[in-house]
């Protein structure tokens, strides 16, 4: 049977060409057998392995079965020899000769393309599976995409697969994403792609087909305690807490309506921003009960003429708000307040904060200087300022060091030009402008001179604001106090909110 | 018969508490407002809550709250507001200051239309000068525009002139001196506060107090004011130094505090010519009460008699002669433009009297000897002599030259021009010259 293989294999060997091509096939489904084998045994893990077994071996597999047609066609125009005469050249006669299911040559070339057929079946099957992996769209364009990988995988939605927002389901869908891969491939290979990527990223799916595979607006959601923590840069990092119920529920029982309203089935919000950034608003328009659109115009534009160029708008969804539901960048002071919160860093170095801040956000031109800079940044300041503290707890600071270093290698990537901030948050609102104040403000109005509201509790009710204390206003208020009028509003704002909740 | 007394009692302590009650503002709106402004405007908000304001429990809402029908006020979330507080809104606690603010001179500053300097800057600079670098001090007559979203005309708001027309009648502005929103009360007590305005070349009071004995000593012993004290009575509560507010506004042992700035003065230095004020005998024992709060009775009697001297030396040598080769030159039909202020010597009389005679005036008003000499008198007399009577000679009129000659040779005061320097000099030595200047100096 061997021997009959050999035969066969070099009987088609016709020419050099040929030959490469016997090789190229039966190299590559050997390596890819035997690596596929070691793959199931749990012998390799590297995420490497993949691109090889998954898209190389399979097209050299491809070129080798070219090649074989190709040498053989070459030899046929070199000799001038029919086919035949080159086929009882090539075989034994008793091969050549025609049985009931034709010829062995025949026979044996039906068997491999069947073979060939089941081969490449299984191969493109575990290609798309492969690519459908985190791993491979997080790894296979390294530079590229890192930041990205990076982000994810510290994140909400580690666990959900990257195909499963940016492609989604369907052959519509694979082709779309497979073509725009290629494209990707192309501007990776000759370098055309901006840096940073800029954002949104158009060919996502839209967000109401993926999102609402988990989170749907029918849930009930009612409302959210959130406490925010931010330390000051005074020598204690002394924390100050801001509580919140936020009020997220998409208002199916009238006066519980929260946030989620602007995707509640019975509502619709479409916007036109100044440009694809999508943080300034040219108007604003929402759906009434009786299906006419009430549009907010915006009466402070940056640049007026703006108006007439812009192109950009769009019916609201998951993605206006929860721009960075899954990359998210984090802001320095943000992120240094995490880490304190979850005691990677200490705050009984003094200045932690004040220092730490500096450190990550001192302008480095590539990571390289980074680290080291954040490392002769911190060890210098205590050294310096505080020696007894160096000495004593140099292990802490050294512990220290590496946390801001990964802080700073989580956000920022120089071969990408991502720094701090390159990627803002809609969600919530930092400071006064970004976030949901870009449509709820004062600015944006209607013909009637309605302006949509930015009352600060009908989205949350306050339960601290920047104070010691996390829970003030649920504490009794003191009538010496100077807010004592917004202490008592709060805490009856908040009672209210829950009362009528529980109804 | 007692039950129904205890009774009665009761119900009327009760409708009392419940009227005290409605007369506050809701919870709602005054809460409101600070939960969102102290998020959106952080540091207005901090400003209040470090202030006596936030102490006492005056919210957001007692001063910025309208009622309706007053032509400012609109709507803002759950509340009728109004932007502009005008010392009518002020005065429903300070009614004291807000009366006294209201008789005084700075709150006649906005009514400057008329005036010389309001017609040069709105003729020779233009209007837009006019709001910043006149009204900001002088005050606007604020303006209402329906669709300002404040309901304030762009063009009177923002402005916190001293002399502000309000559209409540009301004239002034508190926060020209009692700076938003902390209002504290050292702040206003300090030289600054009324030095965004009362500076410069024409009335230089900041610089001549800062050049006085007075701000050297204040400016070493700031720490010794005891600025935050809410009693301020000098020689009790300090005593290093005086401020602007010790001398024209503040409590001395035994004078109270007043909101009305000319209370204590004497001259006006502002016109051509200085005249003594209504009253002026009772406003200048004011001021020395408080002089002797810290000097001598002769020590202050010494300082007016000084003071008065250069005053009238001022109004009698370079005052009156150029005002009136002013009037020959007009009344001669000399003048080649006929616009106010289109003529070179125009200018020339106006900076001798409005600037350099000024500075004269107020550096000798508050001992500041650079400014009397120097920064005045000095710039007086070299624009009197040689600019002001070349520019008048340069007509050739036969009236306006016999004035000056006979000024020039017949007025002692001016004869110097045509005599020698050794004659001169020896007239200073015998003091002869001194005498020519003796009818300044009132009797004691």
């Amino acid at each position: 049977m061997f021997q009959k293989y050999l035969r066969f294999v070099r009987g088609v060997s016709v020419k050099r060409v040929g030959l490469i091509g016997v090789v190229l096939v039966t190299s590559s489904v050997i390596t890819f057998i035997i690596l596929e084998l070691a793959r199931l045994a749990g012998l390799l893990t590297n995420s490497y392995i993949g691109l090889i077994t998954y898209l190389g071996f399979p097209a050299l597999f491809i070129i080798g079965l070219i090649l074989i047609p190709i040498g053989w066609r070459q030899r046929k125009k070199e000799t001038g020899k029919s086919t035949r005469e080159l086929l009882s050249e090539r075989f034994a006669p008793e091969e050549t000769r025609g049985g009931l299911f034709g010829s062995t040559v025949f026979k044996t070339v039906a068997i491999f393309t069947l073979a060939n057929i089941v081969i490449l079946g299984a191969a493109s099957t575990r290609m798309l599976e492969f690519m459908d992996q985190p791993k491979f769209c997080g790894t296979a364009c390294h530079s590229v995409m890192n930041p990205e990988w990076v982000t994810y995988q510290d994140s909400p939605h580690a666990r959900v697969r990257c195909v499963d927002c940016h492609v989604g389901e369907g052959i519509d869908a694979l082709i779309d994403s497979k073509l725009n891969g290629t494209w990707q491939m192309i501007s990776v290979t000759f370098d055309l792609l901006e840096r940073p990527i800029p954002t949104p990223v158009h060919q996502l799916r839209p967000a109401r087909e993926t999102c609402e595979q988990c989170h749907w607006p029918e849930k009930f959601y009612g409302s959210r305690l959130k406490t925010l923590v931010s330390y000051a840069k005074d020598s204690a990092s002394t924390p100050a807490y801001t509580t919140l119920n936020m009020k997220i529920d998409a208002g199916r029982r009238g006066a519980q309506s929260g946030i989620h309203w602007h995707i509640a089935e019975e509502n619709e919000v479409r916007y036109a921003s100044v440009n694809d950034e999508r943080e300034e608003m040219i108007w604003v328009d929402a759906r009434q009960p009786d299906g006419s659109y009430k549009r907010y115009h915006n009466t402070n534009l940056v640049d007026p003429e703006s108006v007439a160029k812009a192109e950009y708008d769009r019916v609201l969804d998951c993605i206006d708000c929860h721009n960075r539901a899954t990359h998210i960048y984090e802001q320095p002071d943000k992120a240094l307040d995490e880490r304190i919160r979850l005691d990677r860093l200490d705050r009984s170095l003094p200045y932690l904060k004040r220092v730490a801040l500096e450190a990550i956000t001192n302008g480095y031109n590539d990571s390289v200087a980074a680290m080291a800079g954040i490392r002769n940044h911190v060890e210098g300041y205590y050294l310096r300022q505080f020696p007894e503290v160096s000495r004593t707890k140099s292990a802490l600071i050294d512990s220290t060091i590496e946390v801001l270093q990964a802080v700073y290698n989580r956000n920022i990537h120089h071969e990408m030009n991502i720094e701090w901030g390159t990627y803002p948050s809609h969600i919530g609102h930092e400071g006064n402008d970004g976030g949901c104040f870009r449509c709820h403000n004062p600015n944006l109005e209607a013909d009637d001179g309605t302006a949509i509201s930015s009352d600060c509790t009908m989205c949350h009710s306050i339960i601290a604001n920047e104070d010691r204390r996390a829970f003030k206003y649920l504490t009794p208020p003191d009538t010496a106090d100077a807010d004592y009028q917004m202490h008592r509003y709060l805490q009856q704002e908040f009672m209210r909110f829950m009362e009528e909740q529980t109804k | 018969m007692r039950w129904a007394k205890m009774i009665s009692i009761l119900m009327a302590a009760g409708l009392l508490l419940s009227l005290s009650a409605a007369a506050q503002t809701p919870t709602e709106v005054a809460g409101k407002c600070m939960t969102c402004h102290k998020e959106k405007s952080p540091g207005l908000y901090q400003q209040w809550y470090q202030g006596k304001h936030a102490a006492h429990k005056v919210t957001c809402i007692d001063c910025h709250g309208a009622n309706e029908g007053e032509p400012d006020a609109f709507m803002h979330y759950d509340g009728l507001i109004a932007t502009l507080v005008t010392p009518k809104d002020c005065g429903k606690c300070h009614e004291k200051e807000a009366t006294e603010v209201a008789n005084s001179y700075h709150a006649k500053a906005g009514q400057i239309l008329e005036s010389k300097d309001a017609y040069l800057a709105h003729v020779t600079a233009g209007s837009p000068v006019v709001m910043i670098g006149c009204e900001s001090c002088h005050g606007a007559k604020v303006e209402i525009d329906p669709d300002s979203p404040n309901k304030l005309a762009a063009k009177s708001w923002p402005n916190s002139g001293i002399g502000r027309i309000n559209p409540d009648g009301s004239l002034g502005s508190c926060n020209a001196c009692h700076t938003r929103h902390n209002f504290s009360k050292a702040q206003s007590r300090q030289p600054e506060a009324c030095s965004k305005c009362h500076l410069g070349p024409d009335h230089p009071q900041k610089e001549v107090y800062e050049e006085s004995k007075h701000g050297n000593t204040y400016y070493t012993n700031k720490d010794l004011m005891n600025l935050d004290s809410d009693t301020w009575v000098v020689g009790q509560d300090y005593y290093v130094a005086p401020t602007c507010a010790t001398c024209h506004m503040s409590a001395t042992v035994d004078q109270a505090s007043t909101h009305d700035v000319g209370a204590r003065i004497s001259w006006t230095l502002r016109p051509a010519i200085s005249v003594k004020k209504d009253n002026w005998q009772q406003k200048r024992a004011n001021m020395k009460n408080v002089c002797v709060s810290c000097h001598g009775q002769s020590f202050a009697d010494g300082h007016y008699y000084q003071f008065d001297a250069v005053v009238e030396l001022y109004n009698e040598k370079f005052a009156k002669p150029s005002g009136e080769i002013l009037r020959l030159v007009r009344e001669n039909n000399l003048l080649e433009n006929p616009a106010s202020f289109s003529n070179d010597i125009e200018w020339t009389y106006w900076e001798i009297w409005h600037h350099e005679g000024r500075r004269a005036r107020h550096g000798a008003s508050m001992m500041g000897p650079d400014y009397t000499w120097w920064e005045g008198m000095y710039m007086v007399v070299q624009n009197f002599y040689f600019k002001l009577i070349p520019q008048a000679r340069a007509y050739d009129n036969a009236e306006v030259n016999a004035y000056i000659d006979r000024l020039l040779t017949e007025d002692p005061m001016h004869a110097w021009v045509n005599q020698e320097t050794e004659g001169l000099k020896k007239q200073i030595r015998s003091g002869e010259m001194e005498q020519i200047y003796e009818e300044f100096f009132d009797e004691r």
